[in-house]
């Protein structure tokens, strides 16, 4: 074998396996998704209908909007919450460190179903821990679910809550990667804390943050689970994102044609956004 | 149970390898497979009828064995008829009311009067007559037959009733209804309502049909066209959804943050004595009563608009019928024919709770509902055969349940007229189901 | 932001034991604010977990008391015999079996994948890195795409058997797995493959006695991120295979969010039975995730 292509044959296996399970599902979705579908089944080839169908559907640019914003604020908190928990826990030394890590992590390690119904039953439900404690004091009852602006906040909060754990892990091997005596020199060349991070920390830390933002990003993106669970996408439609319109034409309309191209769409664009992530960080592989 | 914990995890890791090897196929035995959303090995007293059901049949008839895969309820039927498209469906299927349409239009249930029912005297078929076997028989054909039947109205706290000196039979009208949810709903010293007359859970996740759709229905209305489009706004429609979002609004007897409440929130709050009436299933109506006991929770009828002395409630349920590229559709039937048969629907009656299927178990049954707690059972019974009413299937009313709730939700929550926020919710309707 | 900057204000203290005199000069503020954030999170994140595990010790008729009762119940085991006698072990059991298998075979593909990205010079090797980078989501959105998958599967033959969900779940860990092992690999020197080399070592000689002994720890750390991806996989588990004794735990959970209601008591105590085994892998390996990580991924 020429030398050029002796690489290959060790990524083969992988491939080989990505292929079978990952990627040609992907052309079956995209075969699929041409035809009409009737009772769960193709039937006679629609070219691009589906999409035309999904295109001219008025709700979409309304829960395309929300998807946005719901992904963008509960990334962008759950990175600065999770920088500054890594940050922390990594100063705390060994035994310390190591507990609230463990704190840290709980969320995330119970699966998505059951840890959100425990977080509405316990914080939200007005029969659960929360709510009886704020009666029981003489206040009025919370409903945060009951206006579009609060149920979205709390969506955002539980999303945060839920994947966090993840976040600090990865981001905490980062910071422990730093040798010790790049702050050391910069510290005795007088610089401040906040330039040590700035400077230092931040920098060194591109690759574990790409991985934390590309996976945060696209799990949020696509959890069904939390907005069903918490909200049922209500009040009204304030907090239907993406993946929950997809559940819904799949199973409770059972439009599978417009189901099976919204879902194709979404993943187009998941692969973009990975690729513009990338991209942005500048970053070689 | 640690140690037998850790005992199944080291044997977990011995078996790893006894795992991949097929168990040997017997000649003579033909394996049934069959999909519900019960496990056989459960504890719940439906999980165990089923099994009781399945052990009974397989010992009278060694031929047959009956193999239960239990599938998460929502996906059940959806994933049958995907499996249906790719040819490889399990030989009985148990089907939810929203999908029975598509499983017919599918072409993946077997004709059962060419299994059984063509065998059965006429004296049978009246026997199990009714509006559940009327939805299942297409053109002569009969595609499935009910097993579990939800009759869908109040369920009530007579502990509650009692305290206030209400009798529920004087609930007749509406309004003696409205009348009834204030005398029932209580408040504090500091002026918060602590339980309230009635409440129902408005959210899209697992709808429940709400309280308009039967006012809708006594007033002589239907909520869809003949040709399948909604018509959720028609002046029966405004009047109901605005006598059921009055109780909150108006009437205050219905909890506000019901807006975004399941239909498993409100059954916990009627159970925690936050509600003394709910919108509420006879098939959760046993459940209930092992959480507050058999005296505390009772069923009634929805009130008459005059014209019709009950509003019909709406009816669902899950149908049991057989894949029509089975193998074994002699001896899926067979089971079939035993499960939902005399001696079945006895056992899903008396173990299972379940209501019954033929008039011929009701009428055995005796003193069996005389018992505390089971007057339920006469009450859907008589729901059923006279007030009820079962979606379409002709066409798919997937959908209709969660139009309505989200419309309720946006009157609920952003103060929109009830016309318009009806009429959106038909628009919706329609433009998802492309009429 | 704030327990941010009050963090980092502490950093200049380093790593060696804080200093006496530098606790002092934290603003008395900055502690305060320390500890009412810490407190918030142990009350955000231990009260559902408590609450579970309470829940999971009381009977029907305490489940839904109100105002709730907290510890004035008598705990019964009850929920966890009934979980336990629907089955509950045998799910575990099988969930173990997938994990195990999904661990050894994402690592046994992941390393070699990694080893020729990181090392070789090959044709499209940019891109078919990128290609894995950008199939992360086919793991996470999958779901999206649940029927098609299904309806692919099961014409190829694949659902069903005792391999489907080891296949799919190791696909789903597999580009994660890659990315974080080749981080590992960019830092070990390439000088000991080339003196290796000059001692008439094979390539495959290399990965096996020089690139596998010395991933071992991002392998460790790649190894608890997949078993925990694959144990609470929720939504392959509950469609891909039928069989009861091939049910994992996940869709096993979820049968107590039932057609006729969620029953907690069993809900919480069978959730509590799974979070055991992903406890007990933290505790002991915990700390090797995150060394393990290390390594790999500061390397940009």
């Amino acid at each position: 074998m020429h030398p050029k292509y002796t690489g290959i044959q060790y990524i083969i296996p992988a491939f080989a396996l990505l292929t079978l399970v990952l990627f040609s599902p992907v052309f079956y979705g995209v075969w699929f998704s041409l035809f009409h579908i009737q009772y769960g089944a193709a039937t006679t080839f629609a070219g691009v209908q589906n999409y035309q169908d999904l295109l001219a559907d008025p709700t979409l640019p309304g829960t395309l909007q929300r998807s946005i914003i719901f992904t963008g604020a509960a990334v962008s908190i759950t990175i600065v919450l999770s920088l500054a928990l890594a940050v922390w826990i990594h100063k705390l030394g060994e035994r310390r460190g190591f507990l609230v890590q463990m704190v840290v992590i709980v969320p995330w390690i119970i699966s998505t179903v059951v840890a959100t119904l425990l977080f509405r039953w316990v914080f939200v439900n007005d029969i659960g821990l929360a709510g009886s404690i704020v009666k029981m004091m003489g206040l009025d009852e919370i409903h945060l679910l009951n206006s579009p602006h609060s149920a979205m906040a709390l969506l955002i909060a539980v999303s945060v809550w839920k994947r966090i754990g993840y976040a600090v892990i990865i981001l905490l091997a980062g910071l422990k990667g730093i040798p010790d005596d790049y702050e050391e020199a910069a510290r005795i060349d007088g610089a401040t804390p906040w330039q040590i991070f700035r400077r230092i920390t931040f920098p060194l830390l591109k690759t574990p943050l790409l991985l934390v933002a590309i996976v945060l990003t696209l799990s949020n993106l696509n959890t069904v689970e939390t907005p069903l669970v918490l909200t049922g996408g209500g009040p009204g439609d304030a907090t239907r994102i993406l993946p929950m319109d997809v559940f819904d034409r799949a199973f409770i309309t059972y439009d599978l044609g417009s189901a099976t191209a919204l879902a194709l769409a979404m993943f187009f664009g998941n692969v973009l956004l990975v690729l513009a992530y990338v991209r942005l960080a500048k970053w070689k592989t | 149970m640690k140690p037998s914990f850790k005992a199944s995890i080291a044997a977990g890791l011995l078996s790893l390898s006894v795992a991949s090897i097929p168990f040997p196929a017997l000649a003579q035995k033909a394996t049934v497979r069959m999909w519900t959303f019960l496990n056989p090995a459960g504890t719940t007293p439906r999980e165990v009828t089923l099994a009781k059901i399945v052990s009974d049949f397989q010992a009278a008839n060694p031929d047959i064995e009956i193999v239960t895969e239990t599938h998460a309820f929502d996906q059940l039927t959806p994933k049958f008829l995907a499996a249906h498209g790719a040819g490889k469906a399990p030989d009985i299927i148990w089907a939810a009311t929203d999908f029975l349409g598509d499983a017919i239009g599918a072409g993946s249930l077997a004709d059962l009067n060419d299994l059984f029912i063509k065998k059965w005297t006429p004296e049978q078929i009246a026997d199990r007559k009714g509006p559940y076997w009327d939805l299942t028989n297409r053109n002569g054909k009969q595609y499935a037959l009910f097993t579990s039947r939800n009759y869908i109205s109040i369920l009530y706290r007579p502990d509650f009733f009692k305290e206030a000196g209400l009798d529920p039979a004087t609930i007749k009208t509406w309004d003696d209804f409205v009348k009834a949810a204030k005398a029932l709903t209580v408040t504090d010293t500091s002026g918060q309502i602590v339980r309230y007359g009635f409440a129902q859970g408005y959210s899209e996740h697992q709808a429940d049909p709400l309280l308009m759709i039967p006012m809708v229905l006594a007033s002589g209305e239907g909520i869809f066209k003949k040709d399948g489009r909604a018509n959720f706004a028609s002046p029966a429609g405004v009047a109901a959804m605005k006598f059921q979002t009055d109780l909150i609004k108006e009437h205050k007897v219905s909890p506000p943050q019901a807006a975004t409440w399941t239909v498993d929130d409100v059954y916990e709050q009627f159970a925690s004595g936050r509600a003394a009436m709910i919108l509420g299933a006879s098939v959760r109506v046993s459940t209930l009563q092992s959480k507050l006991g058999d005296d505390k929770v009772g069923m009634m009828l929805w009130p008459g608009s005059g014209d019709v002395k009950h509003a019909p409630a709406v009816m669902a349920g899950w149908a049991v019928g057989v894949w029509s590229g089975s193998k074994v559709k002699a001896q899926a039937g067979k089971f079939v024919e035993y499960m939902l048969g005399p001696d079945g629907d006895k056992l899903w009656v008396t173990s299972g709770g379940q209501s019954p299927g033929l008039q011929s178990t009701l009428n055995g049954l005796g003193d069996f509902t005389k018992q505390p707690g089971k007057a339920y059972l006469n009450v859907a019974s008589e729901g059923s055969a006279n007030y009820g009413w079962l979606a379409p299937i002709d066409f798919s009313a997937g959908g209709y349940r969660q139009a309505l709730n989200k419309a309720g939700q946006r009157i609920l929550v952003n103060g929109e007229d009830v016309k318009t926020s009806l009429e959106r919710a038909e628009a919706e309707f329609n433009r998802q189901h492309k009429r | 932001m704030s327990a941010n900057s009050v963090a980092t204000a502490r950093l200049s203290a380093g790593h060696e034991r804080v200093l006496p005199s530098r606790r002092r000069a934290l603003p008395l503020v900055g502690g305060i604010i320390i500890a009412a954030l810490f407190s918030l999170l142990m009350i955000l994140n231990l009260l559902p977990l408590v609450w579970g595990m309470l829940t999971s010790l009381k009977a029907e008729p305490d489940l839904f008391r109100f105002p709730p009762v907290i510890f004035d119940f008598a705990p019964t085991l009850d929920n966890y015999k009934r979980v336990i006698e629907s089955g509950f072990l045998g799910n575990m059991q099988a969930s173990l079996i997938y994990c195990v298998i999904t661990v050894v075979s994402a690592l046994a593909l992941a390393l070699p994948a990694a080893y020729a990205f990181d090392r070789f010079n090959f044709p499209f090797r940019q891109p078919l890195f990128l290609l894995i980078v950008a199939s992360i989501p086919l793991s996470l959105g999958a779901a999206a795409l649940l029927i098609p998958n299904y309806l692919y599967f099961t014409k190829l033959g694949l659902t069903n058997a005792w391999f489907t969900l080891p296949l799919i779940y190791t696909a789903h860990q597999l580009p994660m797995a890659i990315w974080i092992i080749k981080g590992t690999l960019e830092g070990i020197p390439k000088e000991l493959d080339e003196a290796a080399i000059a001692d008439g070592a094979s390539h495959f000689g290399i990965l096996r006695h020089i690139i596998l002994p010395l991933s071992r720890p991002a392998l460790g750390a790649a190894g608890v991120l997949v078993f925990v991806g694959s144990w609470n996989e929720f939504v392959a588990s509950s469609v891909m295979v039928d069989s009861p004794a091939l049910r994992p735990i996940q869709p096993a959970i979820y049968n107590f969010i039932g057609f006729f209601g969620r029953e907690w008591g069993p809900l919480t105590a069978s959730a509590m039975l799974a979070i055991i085994p992903i406890l007990i892998t933290f505790a002991l390996l915990g700390r090797l995730i995150v060394s393990g990580l290390t390594k790999g991924s500061v390397k940009g």
